[in-house]
């Protein structure tokens, strides 16, 4: 998992199906300035600090269980953060 | 997830035979990404119909290849959404960073509107 920063949000008519539905936001990395497109279960807004799961980490943000091989994300994110006391957040 | 703009296209007579019938587009990322090699740019496989210009979301590894109906094609990227329309602070990003990938290709994602 990776912490990052709510960046922007796209939108799409044309898309997979299984993607229908879901919102993506663009996150960026923490202290990389790395872009990614990450699919929003948490209502999380621009200005967010966020945890993102990548993997099948991701799938099991949006179906728990070992039967969701079939959903299409390569990223969610999995948590809005509150608080951290490492210094970067 | 990963957003970039179509540049061109991939054809091949000699293939595997799980990829017959596949569309490939070439990628080139807006930011900079961590791809297993050392390139700057994806070959992705398309099922939306997506054309050079158009900005897309792609996505790697193992739902690419559900995105095709199974997970036994030799493919670890698929295009999964045409974009329309996109939100994004505005805001500097570091030059190495934020080097368009292609030097002389400004960050210009489809019908961008800047927070």
């Amino acid at each position: 998992m990776i912490r990052g920063t709510v960046l922007g949000q796209v939108w799409a008519t044309r898309q997979a199906a299984g993607l229908i539905g879901r919102k993506l936001l663009l996150v960026a990395v923490e202290a990389s300035d790395r872009l990614l497109v990450c699919v929003d279960t948490m209502q999380a807004g621009v200005g967010d600090e966020v945890l993102v799961s990548f993997g099948s980490g991701a799938r099991n943000v949006l179906r728990p269980g070992p039967d969701n091989r079939d959903l299409l994300c390569d990223a969610a994110i999995a948590q809005v953060v509150d608080g951290s006391d490492d210094g970067a957040g | 997830m990963i957003l970039g703009r179509v540049i061109g296209t991939v054809w091949a007579t000699r293939k595997h035979p799980r990829m017959s019938g596949l569309k490939l587009l070439v990628v080139e990322p807006y930011f900079v990404y961590q791809p297993a090699h050392d390139v700057d740019h994806l070959v992705a496989v398309d099922t939306l119909d997506a054309g050079p210009g158009d900005d897309v979301l792609v996505c790697l590894g193992r739902p690419a290849r559900r995105l095709l109906g199974g997970d036994n094609f030799p493919v670890e990227a698929a295009v999964m959404a045409i974009v329309d329309r996109s939100q994004l602070v505005e805001r500097e990003f570091s030059d190495e960073v934020a080097r368009p990938l292609c030097p002389l290709r400004p960050f210009s994602p489809a019908r961008v509107e800047w927070l």
